[in-house]
């Protein structure tokens, strides 16, 4: 079994030496830019990997509430609704896929 | 102090998203195998919705403590570029309040401050506490009302982070396609790399992805960052 303990102080630690660091040298620091445009796109290809395929496990029996909720916060997000309501919308649309098909 | 204030009042459309996401982390959490006090700690203490996330999702599936914090150190090493950028415009700082506030940085409270006309040290101060404390107090929310709540409406928190990381990934998709191409290719190398390093392909799949986005994306889409 895994130390959820060692799990948080570890994650902390290497979460805050990241952030401090151009806090104390914010005068000495200076990507260069391919490094910048590097660390750059790591968002958006970590969020890639974190959606797909894990949208998918967000019901263990029913893949394709996942799925449903995907589509409906992408459709969402293409229209350009704000961030707080597409997740209060994206949810309350689960709740009602829930209340049509039955649970096992 | 009414710099301060004005900080905290631009943190209210972060803490609309961050309570119902905290809420939903605090949801996986809890089914991870944390207690409600690890929980909450985990967000005073890490204060990365898609670190917290991730690890928890690792955890549940198995993976070791190394893996969950090695793909930590990986997927928040951007707020070292964000705070690069954060403490170059900010004025009126000092070493002190440097380090104070390095702690607080997120993708949405470096988004405001960045597009913000306002530098001052005290703005983003209250900016990115109030954030930090409404994210915390989802957390707690979380704990302290799933309990109570329908398996119907726990399971439909599962899909907020994902709905959140959705919901940021479109916009920057539709503007920018060769974006929208890496983003495709790295969900592909994720699922495809699972069979082979099972649980570091978070890591690899990300790190292997920005390298190959370095190529492919054009600069002049890039400024505006992780918004």
């Amino acid at each position: 079994m895994v130390d959820i303990n060692i799990i948080i102080l570890g994650c902390a630690l290497v979460t805050f030496i990241p952030r401090l660091i151009p806090a104390i040298f914010v005068d000495k620091l200076n990507f260069g830019p391919k490094v910048e445009k590097f660390l750059n796109l790591i968002p958006y290809t970590a969020l890639a990997a974190l959606i797909c395929p894990g949208v998918l496990t967000v019901d263990n029996q029913l893949w394709y509430i996942g799925l449903v909720g995907a589509i409906v916060a992408a459709g969402l997000s293409w229209k350009k609704v704000p961030l707080g309501a597409i997740v209060i919308l994206t949810v309350v649309v689960l709740v009602t896929v829930y209340s049509i098909v039955p649970m096992f | 102090m009414d710099k301060f204030l004005f900080g905290c009042k631009s943190a209210i459309p972060i803490a609309f998203g961050y309570i119902p996401m905290g809420i939903g982390y605090a949801a996986l959490a809890l089914k991870a195998g944390f207690n409600p006090f690890q929980t909450v700690s985990f967000s005073v203490l890490v204060y990365a919705g898609a670190g917290e996330i991730i690890a928890a999702t690792m955890l549940a599936n198995g993976a070791t403590a190394l893996a969950i914090i090695l793909t930590n150190f990986v997927v928040n090493l951007r707020y070292m570029v964000m705070n690069t950028a954060i403490y170059n415009k900010m004025s009126e700082n000092s070493l002190l309040t440097n380090i104070l506030t390095a702690h607080l940085v997120t993708d949405e409270s470096f988004a405001i401050f960045s597009f913000e006309n306002e530098s001052s040290v005290w703005f983003y101060s209250g900016l990115s506490i109030t954030s930090w404390l409404s994210w915390i107090l989802g957390a707690a929310i979380g704990v302290f009302v799933l309990d109570f709540l329908p398996e119907i409406v726990t399971n439909s928190f599962n899909i907020s982070l994902y709905a959140l990381f959705i919901a940021i990934l479109v916009p920057a998709v539709k503007h920018n396609k060769r974006l929208g191409l890496l983003v495709v290719i790295t969900a592909l190398l994720n699922v495809i790399l699972q069979f082979v390093v099972g649980n570091w392909s978070l890591i690899i799949s990300t790190l292997l992805g920005a390298f190959i986005g370095m190529y492919i994306v054009d600069d002049e889409d890039m400024i505006e960052g992780a918004d």
